[in-house]
C-alpha cells in the first residue's frame, strides 16, 4: 500500500514537472514590437492640443487622411533610433494624405523640443499634460505608432522602434 | 476563586479574547467611503509602464493619469466592475494586477486550495494507517 | 584577444576538473582511493583564474571583452567595477560556479575522513556534475570573455540601478551563496537513495548545510528587500515579481525541510518527505535560474534574454526527474515504523508547518507561470501581481504565527491541555494586553490586532524557551553552552521573524502616500511630519551628476535627487532620501519640478510653478523592524550552524 502511495505521488509530480518543463521550453522571450492591442478596430480616441510651434492640433479635423501617431520621450533609446525614419517617412508622403503627428510620453516639455530641434522633426509634435492622450490609447512604455485609417479607426499600433519600410508596408495595407 | 486560578482559567482568557475582539471591531469605523473604494481600486491596477508597481505606489505620469480617471469614474458613481472593464478596454487584461477568475482563471484558486486538501488528506490517510 | 584567451582556457580547464572529477569518484566506488579533492581543488583554482582574468578587466576597464564594454566605463570606481562581474548574465554564472567549486572544496574537506564511504563519493560525484554544468553553460552558450570586435574608448557603464547603492556587493553573492549551497542537501540526498542508507547520522548531518545556506539566502533576500526599498522610489520593498518569487520559492521548501527534519531524526518520521524536500529545493533554485536568465518573464531583475533557457529547463527536469525515479524505487525501504500520534503533538504541528510552506510555495509558481499558461491557452496576456500572493499570503501568514506560538511549548507525542495551558498563560495574556493597548492608541485594523496577538505569543514561547535553556546553562556553571545548544538560534531566528513579521504588517497597514507642493523655503506638515523645501543644488562628480533637493523633515536635513549616470544613453533615475528611525521612516523623493523644467531631468508639473517642486512623502511605521528582525534572523541561523547531536550518540 505504501509503494502505491509512493509511485502513483511520484507519477503525478513527474507528469506535472514534464508539463511545466514543456510549457516553459516553448515560451518566446518577451518580443518588442508584437504585443496586440485593444485599439485595433476601434475608433481612435480624439484629442486636441497644441504643437511645438504653437499651430493647433485637433485629431477627429484629420479625417479624411492617414494619421501616424508617433508617442515618444527624448531618454527613451529606440525613439533616438526611429526618428530619422519617421522624419523620411513624413517627407515622403506628405503629398500621399499620410499625417505623422508626435505625442510627448512621460518627458519635460524642454527635453522634447530639444530632442526635436537636435533631428529636424519635419512633422508637428505635440504635448500630452497629465498623460490623458497616452491613457486613452493604452501606451505603456514609448515609442508607440498608432496608424489610423481615413475613417477614424486604428489599424495597427506598432511598439518598439519603426522603419521606414515597416511604416510605408502597414499604411500601404489601409484601405482607402 | 483566588486570584492566581482567575487568571489562571483557560476560560477566563477565553471570554476575554472574545470581549475584546467585539469591542475592537464595534470601535471600527464604518465601511467603504469613496477615498477608501478610489484607494482599492488603485491597488488593483498595474502602472502603465512600470513592471509590477500599482498605480497606487507609483508616480509616473502615466500612473496618475490612471488615477485621475479613476477617480472621476468613482465620483460618477460607477461600479468597481464597470471601472476595471473601462481602463482594461484601454490597455488590455495585462493592465488588471489579479486576472478574473472566470474561465481559466479559476485555477488560480481551484489548484491551491486542491492541493493543500491533497496534502492534508494524506497526511490523515497516513496516520490512520498507523 | 590575450584575456579572452587566457578567461576560456581556465573555464575549460575548470570543466575539464569537474569531469574527470566524476570519473575519479566512479572509480573510488569500484575501490581505488579518493582523489576528490584533487580534481575539487583543481576545479577551484581554474574558476578562480577565470575570475580573476573578468576582474582584472573589469578593473582596467579593458573594452576588448564585450562583457567589459557592456558593463563597465572608464570612470566606474571600483566597487562597482567589482561588483561588475555580477550585473548581467554571463559574468553572474563566474560568481555562480565560483562558489559552488569553493563549497564543493568545502564538502570534500569535511569529510575527508569518510572519504570512500559511498555516500560521501555519491555526493561528491553529484556536485561535480552540478558545478560541470555550470561552467559548461559558460563554456557554451554564455560566454563571459566574448571579445569586443569594435575598437572602444569607453564603455557602456553599469546599469544606472546598479551602481546607485554598495548593497550590491552584498546581495547577490549572499544570494548565490543561498541558492549553491542547496545543491549540498540534494547531492546528499542523491547518495543516499543511491546507496539505500537513510537511516543513520546523514539526514541530521544535511540540516547543517541547509541551515547555512537557508541562513545566507534569508539575509540575501532581506538585503535584496532593503535596497530595493532604498533605491526603486516607490517606498516599497517585495513586488512578487517573477524573479523575487524565484528567490522565495527554494527558501520556502528549505524551511519546510529546516524544520521537518528535525522531527525525522527525533522519532524517524517523514523520510520520503525530508528527501522530497531537498530535491525539491535544489530543482527549484535550477527553476528560479531559469525565471531570471531566460527572459520568457518580465522583471525589474531579469537578466537580458539568452539561448540559456531550454538548458537550464532541461537540467531541472534532470533533477526532478532523477529525484523522483530514485525515490520510487527506493520507497518502500524508507517507511517509518512509527507514526504521528496526535495532531497536536509537536509531530503534528510540524507536519501543519510543512503543509502550509509547501502548499504556499505551490502558490507562488502557480502564480509565477500562470501568466505562460494563460498566453499558451488562450494567446492573450494576464498579469498575476500582488492582490493575488497578497490574499493567501495573509492567512498562510497568520496559521504559522500561530504555530510558532505553540510548537516550542507542545510536547512530543501527546497533548496534555493543562500542562500547555501553564506554559502558555502568561504570553497569552501579554498578548491580549498587547491588543487592548493598540486599540485604545486607535489601532482598529484586523489583520494588525492578529498579527500583533499572534506575534506576542509566538515571541513568548521562543523566549520561555531561551529562558529554560539558559538557566539550566547557568545551573550546571557553563554559561556559554547555552548558546550552542540546539534550540537557542532557532529560538532567535523565531524572534526575528515575529518581528519581521509585525514590521511588514504594520509598515503595510498604515502606510501613508501624499504629494506635497513646496515653494523654496516653504514649510508643511503632512501626516505628523514638518516637511520644508529649501532649494536645489546641481552636484557633478565623475561618476554622475545629480540634481538634489535640500529637504528638511522634523528639522533634519535630506537629500532626494534626480541622478544621471554618465555613459551613454544613460536614463535619469530618482535617488530618495529616507529619514529612518525605530517608529517610522520618512520616505522623500524628487517628484515633479514647475515651470518649464530646466534640466533636472524630473518630470514637469505645469500647473506648478516655477522654482517650485513636488515631492512624494511617505510616512511608513515600523519599517525599520524589518531590517532588525533580517538581522535577528541571520544571528539565530549562525548560531544554529553548530552540531546537533544526533539522537543515537551517547553524550561524554
Amino acid at each position: 500500500m505504501r509503494r502505491r502511495l509512493v509511485l502513483s505521488v511520484s507519477l503525478v509530480v513527474l507528469a506535472i514537472v514534464v508539463a511545466l518543463s514543456v510549457l516553459l521550453v516553448t515560451r518566446q522571450p518577451v518580443n518588442a514590437t508584437s504585443v496586440p492591442s485593444p485599439l485595433v478596430g476601434q475608433m481612435a480616441p480624439d484629442f486636441r492640443g497644441t504643437d511645438f510651434h504653437g499651430a493647433r492640433v485637433h485629431l477627429a479635423a484629420l479625417r479624411g487622411k492617414i494619421v501616424v501617431v508617433n508617442f515618444f520621450a527624448s531618454w527613451c533609446g529606440p525613439c533616438q533610433v526611429e526618428e530619422p525614419n519617421l522624419i523620411t517617412f513624413a517627407w515622403q508622403e506628405r503629398l500621399h494624405g499620410v499625417v505623422v503627428l508626435g505625442v510627448v510620453f512621460n518627458d519635460t516639455l524642454a527635453a522634447a523640443r530639444a530632442f526635436d530641434a537636435h533631428y529636424g522633426t519635419l512633422y508637428p509634435a505635440m504635448a500630452d499634460p497629465n498623460g490623458t492622450i497616452a491613457f486613452h490609447y493604452g501606451v505603456t512604455s514609448p515609442p508607440s505608432t498608432f496608424v489610423i485609417d481615413p475613417r477614424g479607426r486604428v489599424v495597427a499600433e506598432l511598439l518598439g522602434p519603426v522603419s521606414t519600410a515597416q511604416l510605408t508596408n502597414v499604411v500601404g495595407r489601409v484601405s482607402a | 476563586m483566588t486570584r492566581s486560578t482567575f487568571l489562571g482559567s483557560f476560560r477566563v482568557w477565553l471570554v476575554a479574547v472574545v470581549a475584546v475582539g467585539v469591542w475592537a471591531i464595534v470601535v471600527n469605523p464604518p465601511a467603504s467611503t469613496s477615498a477608501q473604494r478610489i484607494a482599492h481600486l488603485e491597488n488593483l491596477v498595474k502602472c502603465p509602464s512600470c513592471q509590477d508597481l500599482s498605480v497606487a505606489q507609483s508616480t509616473a505620469s502615466s500612473s496618475l493619469a490612471v488615477r485621475h480617471e479613476i477617480a472621476t469614474l468613482v465620483h460618477q458613481g460607477r461600479s468597481d466592475t464597470q471601472i476595471l472593464t473601462a481602463i482594461e478596454a484601454a490597455y488590455g487584461p495585462t493592465i488588471l494586477l489579479s486576472p478574473s477568475t472566470g474561465g481559466v482563471g479559476v485555477l488560480l484558486w481551484a489548484l491551491p486550495t486542491g492541493v493543500v486538501v491533497a496534502l492534508v488528506v494524506t497526511a490523515v490517510v497516513l496516520r490512520r494507517r498507523r | 584577444m590575450i584575456l579572452t584567451w587566457l578567461g576560456r582556457f581556465a573555464l575549460d580547464a575548470a570543466f575539464l576538473a569537474c569531469v574527470i572529477g566524476v570519473v575519479a569518484q566512479v572509480r573510488t566506488l569500484r575501490g581505488r582511493p579518493s582523489r576528490a579533492l584533487l580534481w575539487g581543488v583543481g576545479a577551484l583554482v581554474a574558476m578562480a583564474a577565470a575570475v580573476g582574468v573578468m576582474q582584472f578587466a573589469l578593473i582596467t576597464h579593458s573594452f576588448s571583452l564585450a562583457y567589459v564594454a557592456e558593463n563597465n566605463a572608464t570612470f566606474t570606481p571600483l566597487i562597482y567595477s567589482i561588483t561588475g562581474m555580477w550585473s548581467a548574465l554571463e559574468g553572474s554564472l563566474l560568481l555562480w560556479a565560483l562558489i559552488l567549486s569553493a563549497l564543493t572544496v568545502a564538502v570534500i574537506h569535511h569529510y575527508r575522513a569518510d572519504n570512500t564511504d559511498p555516500v560521501v563519493v555519491w555526493a561528491t560525484l553529484v556536485l561535480f556534475v552540478v558545478g560541470g554544468f555550470f561552467i559548461l553553460l559558460m563554456v557554451g552558450p554564455a560566454d563571459p570573455f566574448l571579445p569586443n570586435p569594435a575598437h572602444v574608448l569607453q564603455g557602456a557603464g553599469p546599469n544606472a540601478l546598479l551602481q546607485d547603492n554598495p548593497l550590491v556587493a552584498v546581495h547577490p553573492p549572499l544570494l548565490y551563496a543561498g541558492f549553491v549551497g542547496f545543491a549540498v542537501p540534494f547531492a546528499f540526498a542523491i547518495a543516499m537513495l543511491v546507496t539505500g542508507r537513510v537511516h543513520d547520522r546523514w539526514p541530521l548531518e544535511q540540516r547543517r548545510w541547509t541551515v547555512l545556506a537557508w541562513g545566507s539566502l534569508s539575509v540575501g533576500i532581506v538585503l535584496g528587500a532593503w535596497w530595493s526599498y532604498q533605491v526603486l522610489g516607490w517606498g516599497g520593498f517585495w513586488g512578487w515579481d517573477p524573479v523575487e518569487n524565484a528567490a522565495l520559492l527554494p527558501w520556502l521548501t528549505a524551511t519546510a525541510y529546516i524544520h521537518s527534519v528535525i522531527v525525522q531524526d527525533r522519532r524517524g518520521l517523514f523520510r520520503i518527505w525530508n528527501l522530497s524536500l531537498a530535491v525539491a529545493t535544489f530543482a527549484f533554485t535550477v527553476l528560479g535560474t531559469f525565471f531570471t536568465r531566460s527572459g520568457v518573464l518580465q522583471s525589474v531583475h531579469a537578466f537580458s534574454s539568452s539561448t540559456l533557457g531550454p538548458a537550464l529547463i532541461g537540467f531541472f527536469a534532470l533533477t526532478v526527474g532523477a529525484g523522483i525515479a530514485l525515490i520510487a524505487w527506493r520507497g518502500d525501504e524508507l517507511r517509518s515504523p512509527v507514526g504521528v500520534d496526535h495532531p497536536a503533538s509537536r509531530e503534528g504541528l510540524f507536519v501543519a508547518n510543512n503543509i502550509l510552506f509547501v502548499g504556499f510555495a505551490f502558490v507562488v509558481l502557480l502564480g509565477t507561470v500562470y501568466p505562460l499558461l494563460y498566453e499558451a491557452v488562450n494567446g492573450t496576456q494576464v498579469t498575476v501581481g500582488t492582490p493575488y500572493f497578497a490574499t493567501v499570503a495573509a492567512p498562510v501568514s497568520i496559521a504559522l504565527l500561530l504555530l510558532m506560538a505553540l510548537a516550542p511549548v507542545v510536547s512530543w507525542r501527546t497533548v496534555n491541555a493543562k500542562v500547555l495551558w501553564t506554559r502558555v498563560r502568561a504570553s497569552a495574556w501579554v498578548a491580549l494586553g498587547a491588543v487592548v493597548a493598540l486599540v485604545v492608541a486607535g489601532v482598529h485594523h484586523g489583520a494588525v490586532l492578529g498579527a500583533v496577538f499572534l506575534s506576542v505569543g509566538a515571541a513568548g514561547a521562543a523566549v520561555r524557551t531561551l529562558a529554560g535553556v539558559f538557566t539550566s546553562a547557568r545551573r550546571r556553571g557553563d554559561w556559554w553552552s547555552a548558546w550552542r545548544a540546539p534550540s537557542t538560534g532557532g529560538m532567535v531566528v523565531h524572534l526575528g521573524v515575529v518581528v519581521l513579521a509585525v514590521g511588514i504588517v504594520v509598515s503595510t497597514s498604515y502606510t501613508t502616500r501624499s504629494e506635497v507642493t513646496l515653494a523654496t523655503h516653504q514649510r508643511t506638515v503632512i501626516d505628523g511630519q514638518l516637511v520644508g523645501f529649501d532649494g536645489l543644488a546641481n552636484v557633478k562628480n565623475s561618476l554622475d551628476s545629480q540634481t538634489q533637493l535640500l529637504v528638511s523633515v522634523n528639522g533634519r536635513p535630506l537629500r532626494p535627487a534626480i541622478t544621471t549616470f554618465n555613459g551613454r544613453g544613460a536614463q535619469p533615475v530618482g535617488t530618495p532620501a529616507i529619514d529612518s528611525n525605530l517608529l517610522r521612516d520618512v520616505y522623500v523623493t524628487f517628484d515633479a519640478i514647475g515651470g518649464n523644467g530646466a534640466a533636472s531631468g524630473a518630470q514637469v508639473a505645469t500647473n506648478v510653478p516655477a522654482g517650485s517642486v513636488v515631492l512624494g512623502v511617505t510616512v511608513e511605521p515600523l519599517l525599520s523592524w524589518l531590517w532588525i528582525g533580517g538581522l535577528m534572523v541571520g544571528v539565530g541561523s549562525a548560531l544554529s550552524f553548530g552540531r546537533r547531536r544526533h539522537r543515537d550518540e551517547v553524550p561524554a
